[in-house]
């Protein structure tokens, strides 16, 4: 179902769709770039007096800039950055001025779509909440996303996703079961699934949309959209009266059910064996047909009983081989079997993702050329999706408030003389929250 | 009278995996009419007692909203119904190994020659080609290979799993939006499309997979387990980063960095060490991360959860509780919000579901139903929407291609 046409950008399913994101962080900015691979043309809206494209000044040498060195546009030279911009425009916008805010409905009364995932109560202090941008555009589309969603007594609250992970369950289930829960890593995770849910939601409602004429509201709760993934974990506690343990890696059905040290620094292999059929078959890969009649390993209730034992034999025979080659012999014969592989280097050597083309060559007018991770789904009818690379701050600015919007040659050196656009970050726009630069904008205009 | 959002949508649920089966579920929530085809006589349990309330849970949770039909597709008349019912649909959810649905009669280009505004969503772990693509899987398998694995955990210990299922959730989701994106699609130009899901390729494209492998990309920056208290970015309040003990359990906190110093200070009320010489610049915490962490542990060790929640969110702090998962259930903002949907089923009783992952200010909630019994809406739909007549339901029946449930 490959389809080798390569065709432009803004050419897929939400073609002529256009969509305002006030976006950071993880949630609203991967929303964004997967709406861009469908074709929608989306505005990626920033403001000089404010970045989040890491540190303006970062020391020389700094990791996670090209060959380590941020130049002398450190915000257009930062990979993750640069990774979660694919497909976007880029403008800035002061949107604590008057004029910022003004600029900014006029935009949105030619969009179809607006997205954020700022804090509770920002797009208000900037005047542009739901009622004023549905007055600019009466059939728009807004998607506002906070941690805990826009009404409710914890709707003002700060909110990351290791807070929500907490919250929602999740933090709970995870970490070593031998250890504290103090020990956990930090996870995020609910932030990726509320980006993939407002995808969903968004297009739901542009789909209601070419039926009613109307657009709508949508309130995502970062928590409500991730909580659905756990939906058997509290339908289970009230089945059995009881939480679920932590596990770790195994699995109350499954056994052997691990990670198995490889031959190698740090390198492992996971092995889920879910029958009893399938453990006489890893016997037998494992050339050990004896082990298969063990009565201590015989039956899935007696392996579970005898699971230290039987990591052990299993480790035994992983660790004198590379991960790939476990893999291959048990997946050979039909068992679930996969290398752990890291986001660097592992990622891109893997044979799979490298056959279906998930890698692409991206030159980035500040940043280089790399090998860059492309849009995570395929659609037969559609060309193949370019990863454009991310835009540079305030790139384009002409482009949208010029050639889209109509402001003048004149119009635009005044906004940037005034500060409301431009492409260079000012002094400390690295600090500070939004609701801190929306407090800083309504004093400056009298409030 | 708003509708629901999707009550102009009929989908085909051809699925037996969570990823397949969560893209349905969210259809089926906004007002889709989802119907699950599934087998009239499932293989039986090896081991019944094994995990049973999981396995119940997973089944009361991915199918609400559905209407089941129960057909033998081994049988050729189970295949003729099931090409009827796929040719009367809008959107076909599948997730069977490739190949599988065109040995079936039902590929996409049958079906699409026939319907061509039809939207295919074939879900699989590894998609529809490259060397994988029969490969087996299971949550671990996937979860290992898609970069989130290597660095969840401790560095001298082995790499773990997250809690649940999430990559397979994670692909459902993205399957369900790839699914909504090929509706507006057709809904614009007639033509449907047939979307490759797979579930490594979701999760490698993840935000967070994305964002590690760039600095990989741009200057070799190597993706670790690391230790907690010791933030990689640096200069982050670490002795203030990850999950702490307290008087009754656990809390989260992730300042947002050095600017977030004053806003700890004054949560644990201590003011005066803003001033003490040993904790000025960030770099100073960082270096004395131990001794702060004690001071702060301190202050935990008096606080239930609910209490230290109340102090961050005063101080500005984002920090929260870790929950169970009956108590997320029973928090006061999701009762609030009237998230969690209390159902009654048959076999089950009454039960807290999770709600929807959005609303609508247009659309109004779906009454939500809960998960059908096997063959439930057999009748209704393969006589009223199939035109089967009621002799031949009865000869379906005795011959094993549906069932009546």
């Amino acid at each position: 179902m490959a389809n080798d046409n390569v065709c432009a950008a803004g050419q897929g399913p939400l073609s002529g769709i256009r969509a305002l994101e006030l976006a950071e962080i993880w949630a609203g900015p991967f929303c964004g770039c997967v709406l861009g691979d469908l074709g929608a043309e989306v505005i990626k809206v920033e403001a000089i007096q404010r970045i989040a494209r890491g540190s303006i000044k970062p020391p020389p040498h700094a990791s996670g800039y090209p060959d380590s060195d941020p130049g002398e546009r450190p915000w257009n030279r930062s990979g993750a950055f640069n990774a979660l911009s694919r497909n976007k425009l880029g403008i800035t916008l002061d949107l604590t001025t008057p004029r910022g805010a003004d600029v900014f409905r006029e935009l949105v009364s030619v969009s179809d779509v607006v997205f954020t995932n700022y804090a509770f109560g920002v797009m208000d202090k900037f005047g542009l909440g739901w009622e004023e941008l549905r007055r600019v555009k009466p059939d728009l589309i807004a998607l506002f996303t906070p941690g805990y969603g826009n009404t409710g007594p914890y709707r003002t609250f700060r909110s990351m996703g290791m807070v929500i992970d907490a919250i929602t369950g999740h933090t709970a289930l995870r970490g070593y079961p031998d250890m504290d829960l103090s020990r956990n890593s930090l996870v995020h995770h609910p932030d990726a699934v509320a980006g993939a849910t407002a995808v969903f939601a968004i297009c739901l409602a542009i789909h209601n949309r070419i039926r009613t004429g109307r657009g709508q509201f949508i309130d995502l709760s970062q928590a409500e959209s991730f909580m659905p993934h756990l939906g058997e974990v509290y339908l289970e506690h009230g089945l059995m009266g009881r939480p679920r343990s932590r596990r770790g890696n195994r699995h109350p059905a499954m056994a052997p059910h691990g990670a198995y040290r490889c031959a190698g620094d740090d390198q492992w292999v996971t092995i889920s064996v879910s029958s009893d059929e399938e453990w006489r078959r890893m016997c037998a890969t494992m050339q050990m047909p004896q082990l298969a009649h063990n009565p201590k390993f015989e039956t899935l209730p007696a392996r579970l009983r005898s699971q230290d034992e039987l990591d052990e034999v299993i480790s035994r025979w992983t660790r004198q081989m590379s991960r790939y080659h476990v893999a291959n012999t048990l997946q050979e014969h039909g068992i679930a079997a996969g290398p752990v592989l890291d986001c660097g280097g592992d990622a891109y050597d893997d044979p799979h993702l490298q056959d279906r083309g998930y890698f692409q060559v991206v030159d980035h007018p500040d940043a280089g050329i790399h090998l860059m991770s492309g849009p995570i789904w395929k659609m037969a009818n559609r060309c193949e999706v370019r990863h454009e690379p991310a835009p540079g701050l305030g790139e384009h600015n002409e482009l949208a408030l010029g050639d889209l919007l109509g402001l003048s040659h004149s119009a635009l050196v005044e906004l940037e003389a005034t500060q409301v656009i431009g492409s260079v970050p000012l002094e400390g726009a690295d600090m500070g929250g939004v609701r801190r630069a929306a407090q800083r904008g309504l004093r400056s205009a009298g409030d | 009278m708003p509708q629901l959002a999707l009550d102009n949508v009929r989908a085909l649920d051809l699925t037996n995996g969570i990823a397949g089966g969560y893209c349905a579920k969210m259809l089926a929530d906004y007002g889709a009419e989802v119907i699950r085809v599934e087998p009239p006589a499932p293989a039986a349990e090896k081991y019944p007692d094994i995990d049973r309330a999981a396995r119940a849970a997973l089944n009361l949770h991915l199918n609400t909203n559905r209407k089941s039909v129960t057909l033998d597709l081994e049988m050729e008349r189970g295949r003729e119904l099931l090409f009827d019912l796929a040719t009367r649909c809008d959107v076909i959810v599948e997730s069977m190994r490739p190949g599988t649905v065109e040995g079936l009669g039902i590929g996409y280009e049958t079906l699409a020659e026939r319907r061509p505004q039809i939207v295919m969503t074939s879900v699989t772990p590894f998609g529809q080609t490259g060397p994988y693509r029969h490969w087996s899987y299971t949550e671990l398998t996937l979860f290992a290979m898609t970069g989130a694995m290597h660095r969840e955990g401790l560095p001298n210990r082995n790499p773990l799993k997250y809690g649940g299922e999430i990559a397979q959730y994670f692909g459902g989701t993205a399957a369900a939006a790839a699914t909504m994106s090929a509706l507006v699609g057709a809904a614009m130009t007639g033509l449907g499309d047939w979307i490759d899901i797979s579930i490594l390729e979701c999760m490698a494209g993840h935000p967070h997979q994305i964002g590690r492998r760039a600095p990989f990309a741009y200057s070799g920056e190597p993706d670790l387990r690391i230790e907690p208290r010791t933030s990689s970015a640096g200069g982050r309040e670490p002795y203030a980063v990850g999950t702490f003990r307290c008087k009754d359990g656990y809390v989260s906190f992730l300042p947002l960095g050095p600017r977030m110093w004053p806003n700890i200070a004054h949560m644990i009320d201590r003011p005066d060490l803003m001033s003490d010489q040993r904790f000025l610049s960030p770099q100073d915490r960082t270096d004395s991360r131990a001794e702060l962490e004690s001071v702060f542990q301190a202050w935990l060790d008096q606080r239930t959860r609910m209490e230290v929640f109340d102090a961050a969110q005063r101080a500005g702090l984002p920090g929260g509780p870790v929950l169970e998962a009956l108590e997320v259930v029973d928090n006061e903002h999701f009762r609030e919000r009237g998230y969690f949907q209390k159902m009654d089923h048959p076999d089950y009783g009454a039960l807290h579901y999770t709600g929807l992952p959005f609303t609508l200010s247009d659309a109004p909630r779906s009454q939500p139903s809960p998960a059908p019994r096997a063959g439930a809406h057999s009748r209704r739909i393969l006589t009223g929407m199939l035109g089967v007549s009621e002799n031949e339901m009865t000869a379906l029946i005795d011959q094993g291609i549906t069932s009546d449930g």
